[in-house]
Parts: structure tokens; C-alpha cells; sequence
């Protein structure tokens, strides 16, 4: 079964709308996203409220549903 | 304040975050800090960093050596020992020796390393990180907590061994990051220190749990939780 969510981008504001399968990956999300906003090679992580997910999470396993909000939100490797 | 003074600190990063931890650490009192770096001062580090000057950059002296030299001028009985090199060139032991270990660095594989060599040798681990304006300080308290690896993807693989200056110059790979500001280092550090000073003072349980994240341009902070992962390979057993 597909659910369908909302990715937000944490640095503009924008939003886009998947479409996933339960076997999708959190990983693929970021990735999917990323690629989206033809973002800069750097690291990203995905929340959901205040959960941060694990990339091998899939959507079942992280208890993503149909129209949730997540956020995409670089993170910072700097120091 | 008995427990910061006779405690042993190893700070891995000579950057802006290792400049403001070192400094933080010796003005509450910790008296024994090793501090780790294989680089050179250079001229983009000095609107950051509180003990580079130009004359350091026009010598290259060493990052590590400068800070432990000029950090002794905030207490002169601290004993502040420089140590040229990358982390994962030291025997492992080193992580043993010390009571707390603070992560200041500007790479994937160097963090990956300092986290799970503090873990196997239960050491709590308090690792920043900064970009831009915002930043994010992580607490490992061995075996209770989560570590780094269990919160990172394929993304951070990706940028294994690639580095991110604080200052985005000067290094040998660039990547288009905004710099950080040092705003943003000074709040990072700030935070990391205070939760190394709980962690020395038998507060632990009062630590950040999860991962801390800071929004200087939204003034936003926030806790997002991570989950320990089970097929994390530093928690295997």
C-alpha cells in the first residue's frame, strides 16, 4: 500500500510532495528529496515531529502514514 | 568544581570549536586537557578562533600547540598538552585515559572514529558540529544512549574523508558549505562543554538524550529523538 506525505525543506521553506511505498527507505526519501531541490552534496537527515529517522528505517518500520509532515534538515559536519 | 579540576579532558579538533571548548574548559577549572590536531593555523582561521593570531599563520605552527599555549595565559597551572596528528593515528588507549572526550571536528570518518573508540572504552563522548548558523551537539554516554553512527545514512557515508573546514579555505577539499559563523561555534561549544561539565560532575542523567539542534537565524532549538540502532556495529557486541 502507498501513502502519499509531504517533505518540507527546512533552509527555503518548500515543500514536496512523494509517494511511497511501504518497503521505501528513509534513506531514499532524503535522497529522493535531495535530488529534488538539487541540493549540495553534504549529509541530511529526515524528522518527523520530534523523531529523527534512521536511514535503513522504511516507511513501515518508521511508522510513516499517509499524509505526514516531514522535514528535510542538512546536518551540519563542520567544526 | 573538585571533579572538573582533577578531571583529564581530550578535545579532538583544533578549529573554532576547539578554540571555545578549550577555553570554556579551562575557565570552569579543568586543569588537564589534551587537545589533538594535524593542521596548521592559517590566515581564514582567525576570525574564529580566540587564540590564533597572524604571526601563527605566517609561522605554520601547529593548531593543537598554539591553543595549549595560549589557553595556559587563562591559567597557568593548567597542564595543556599538544598532540600533532590525526586522531586515527593514536593508539586507542588514549581515549581511555581521559574522563570525558570532546568531538570538535570536521570530518565523517574522524567523527565515526572518536565515537565508537570512546564507546569501546566507555568514555562519554560530546560531539559538535557546526554550518552556517546552525549546528547540533550529540551526548554518548556509553552503554545508555545512542552513539553517532546509529543517527547517520548513506548521506554522511558519502562524505567520508571529505573535509569541512570551519572556515572553507585553505584545506585541500572544498566544499561549497557556508562557513560557520562564530555565533554559532561560540553557542555549540558553550553547550558542549556545559555537558561535559555535568558529565564530570556525576550529572549525567541530566544530559542531552537525544540530539540537539540549533537554528541561530530561526532562533530555534530543538531535541529531535534517535532511536539506538540494534544493527549498529559500535553497540554489537
Amino acid at each position: 500500500m502507498s501513502v502519499r506525505v509531504r517533505v518540507r525543506n527546512a533552509e527555503t521553506g518548500s515543500t514536496v510532495d512523494m509517494e511511497l511505498e511501504e518497503e521505501n527507505t528513509v534513506q531514499e526519501i532524503i535522497e529522493g528529496a535531495a535530488g529534488y531541490w538539487e541540493k549540495d552534496a553534504g549529509a541530511y537527515v529526515i524528522r518527523k515531529g520530534k523523531k529523527l529517522l534512521r536511514g535503513q528505517q522504511t516507511v513501515l518500520g518508521a511508522s510513516i502514514t499517509h499524509s505526514d509532515d516531514l522535514e528535510l534538515i542538512p546536518d551540519p559536519e563542520g567544526g | 568544581m573538585e571533579a572538573v579540576i582533577g578531571s583529564r579532558c581530550l578535545v579532538i579538533g583544533a578549529g573554532a570549536l576547539g578554540n571555545e571548548v578549550v577555553k570554556n574548559l579551562v575557565l570552569s577549572g579543568a586543569k588537564s586537557i589534551t587537545i589533538v590536531d594535524m593542521d596548521e593555523v592559517a590566515i581564514s582561521n582567525l576570525n574564529r578562533c580566540i587564540f590564533f593570531r597572524t604571526e601563527d599563520a605566517q609561522a605554520g605552527r601547529s593548531k593543537a600547540e598554539v591553543i595549549a599555549h595560549r589557553a595556559k595565559e587563562l591559567n597557568e597551572v593548567a597542564k595543556l598538552e599538544a598532540t600533532i596528528g590525526r586522531i586515527q593515528d593514536l593508539p586507542s588507549k588514549r581515549f581511555r585515559e581521559n574522563d570525558v572526550v570532546f568531538g570538535c571536528l570536521d570530518n565523517v570518518a574522524a567523527r565515526l572514529h572518536s565515537n565508537s573508540h570512546s564507546y569501546y572504552h566507555r568514555v562519554p563522548y560530546i560531539d559538535g558540529a557546526t554550518m552556517g548558523t546552525s549546528g547540533k551537539v550529540q551526548v554518548v554516554i556509553p552503554p545508555s544512549t545512542p552513539c553517532l553512527q546509529c543517527a547517520m545514512n548513506r548521506t554522511h557515508y558519502k562524505l567520508m574523508e571529505k573535509r569541512f573546514s570551519c572556515t572553507g579555505a585553505d584545506v585541500t577539499f572544498f566544499e561549497p558549505k557556508m562557513a560557520a559563523e562564530i555565533t554559532t561555534t561560540s553557542v555549540i561549544a558553550a553547550v558542549q562543554v556545559r555537558e561535559g561539565l555535568k558529565v564530570l560532575s556525576g550529572k549525567s542523567d541530566e544530559c542531552i538524550r537525544n540530539i540537539w539542534y540549533y537554528n541561530g537565524l530561526a532562533n530555534r532549538s530543538d531535541v529531535l529523538e534517535v532511536d539506538l540502532d540494534p544493527e549498529c556495529a559500535v553497540h554489537t557486541k
